[in-house]
């Protein structure tokens, strides 16, 4: 019981880091970003070049890989979003694409068998006969270190309270003054920062391989679609649900059918009650 | 002196003209209000002032010409705008909503949040409550307060009295003269009720169908049939 409370939280925490790079964009540039798992797929890949092919210390690694994440976001932003924008089919394909395509970079730079990263921090705590290896509680912790000072942020700066603005009303926002390409853009580079980084502790909690952008783009879409558009604390419970359904599920069920039930749960959430559970158009 | 000066303003969207060289002046602490039916082209010439439209013609603004600048550029030279939907955020605090007015202007935060609670007390005792759970009349006074906080010198207001209760439409009239008497600012209003036009301008002008086609004085406006022309038709 215990056992699956831990490895719940765990999981949770990871899965709202995951989710909310998604949630930003969704709500505040009304698009789906379906290349945002290639951000996990970086920043894996640049984490484990630069600590285990250049030897850097793993604190500075991930903090490239992040810098990486956050110009992605921009170039996306400059290359892709803002010269579609308004057509939104058109910005989701290519997102899709794009996201296939950086699949195959990574093959060709790094070969197509996975790869095991070495723990951030190595160890294993036992606790109540569970194993949580420090690596998965590092990464938990500092989920919830970067979402609340994402809140924060969110919540009490002037940037921040632009981002909303932008969100909730696009013309309230122009006529205080706001530029809604600039919060966009920097809304694309905090996305992006976000998923690099998820994808050095997703990669951790795994392994690193090619095809590693899929998985977490269900669980953000997922997220979006259970939470309703765009609330960080909607995000968060919604991150919790799915944690725990998948650690209940593989640990009562079967460990095979644990991404099964979250597919379930969006379909019927889509039937059921399509603006989300708690859909309403705000940060 | 004229604040705002607009010189044969055409407003379009895609193909459709909703303005047609519309001309007129605006002098600086004065309240002037342009008056017309439903769809004259009022707020398409608010729009076109803040630059959220697509025009041809010139506005200047304190002598500069901000045709074609952006609207970030024109709020922080000082227009402020409460539109007539008001655009507010609606799951954002009353206060919060102001602090995003104050964009463009973070230093005069404490003195313009100062000045807005004196105006509008029922803010101040409402800071914390979030604008979507709030009346028509509160609503209006979030807008005029969003735009103060930019530190405008004109204040643009589309039809401020529109749907809010008699005795709610007074307060605002008493709020847009102190604002011109006790702040120095400039206010220009749109409307469709007339009369309310009528008793708080010192100028008026008539837009019908996308065109100015008379203006003057209340008093010798108020009896001129070109006003009832433009409510009734011809």
């Amino acid at each position: 019981m215990l056992q699956v409370l831990i490895q719940g939280l765990l999981l949770s925490g990871l899965y709202a880091l995951i989710a909310v790079g998604f949630t930003l964009i969704f709500s505040i540039g009304r698009v789906l970003n379906l290349a945002y798992g290639a951000y996990l797929l970086i920043g894996g890949y640049a984490y484990f070049y630069f600590t285990q092919a250049i030897g850097l210390p793993k604190f500075a690694a991930v903090l490239l890989a992040a810098v990486i994440g956050c110009a992605l976001g921009i170039l996306k932003f400059l290359l892709i979003v803002r010269p579609l924008r308004g057509n939104h089919v058109a910005i989701e394909i290519s997102t899709l694409i794009l996201a296939v395509v950086l699949q195959s970079a990574v093959v060709l730079a790094f070969g197509d068998s996975s790869k095991i990263l070495l723990p951030i921090i190595p160890g294993v705590e036992r606790v109540a006969g569970a194993a949580v290896p420090y690596s998965n509680l590092f990464a938990a912790v500092m989920s919830w270190v970067i979402l609340i000072a994402l809140w924060i942020f969110i919540r009490s700066t002037h940037t921040g309270r632009a981002m909303q603005a932008v969100s909730m009303d696009a013309k309230g926002a122009a006529i205080s003054g706001i530029d809604a390409d600039r919060v966009n853009m920097i809304t694309w580079a905090i996305s992006g920062t976000l998923g690099a980084v998820a994808g050095v502790f997703f990669a951790s909690y795994t392994q690193l391989y090619p095809g590693m952008w899929v998985a977490p783009l269900i669980i953000a879409v997922a997220v979006v679609i259970v939470g309703g558009i765009g609330s960080i604390i909607g995000t968060l419970i919604v991150a919790h649900i799915i944690g725990f359904m998948e650690v209940l599920v593989s640990t009562y069920l079967a460990p095979e059918l644990r991404g099964i039930f979250t597919m379930v749960l969006i379909i019927a959430i889509l039937v059921l009650r399509p603006r989300g559970l708690f859909g309403r158009e705000e940060l | 002196m004229a604040l705002l000066e607009i010189d044969k303003l055409s407003a379009f969207y895609g193909k459709a003209q909703a303005l047609h060289e519309v001309s007129l002046s605006v002098g600086a602490g004065s309240i002037i209000a342009v008056v017309g039916a439903n769809g004259a082209g009022k707020s398409t010439l608010l729009d076109s002032i803040m630059g959220l439209t697509k025009t041809t013609g010139a506005v200047r603004f304190d002598g500069a010409e901000i045709t074609g600048c952006k609207t970030k550029e024109i709020v922080s030279r000082g227009i402020g705008y409460g539109p007539e939907r008001f655009n507010l955020f609606p799951f954002m605090t009353v206060r919060d909503n102001l602090l995003v007015g104050a964009y463009t202007a973070r230093d005069d935060i404490g003195k313009n949040l100062a000045a807005i609670h004196k105006l509008f007390p029922r803010l101040a005792e409402r800071e914390t409550q979030e604008t979507s759970t709030q009346s028509g009349g509160e609503r209006q006074m979030v807008s005029l307060g969003r735009a103060l906080m930019s530190s405008p010198r004109l204040l643009l207001v589309d039809e401020p009295t529109i749907g809010l209760a008699p005795k709610v439409c007074l307060e605002i009239a008493d709020v847009l003269r102190r604002l011109r008497d006790e702040f120095s600012l400039t206010v220009v209003i749109t409307e469709q009720n007339a009369n309310f036009a009528l008793s708080l301008a010192e100028r008026v002008h008539v837009l019908e169908t996308g065109r100015l086609v008379a203006e003057g004085r209340p008093e010798d406006l108020a009896n001129d049939e070109r006003l009832a022309a433009a409510y009734f038709g011809h």
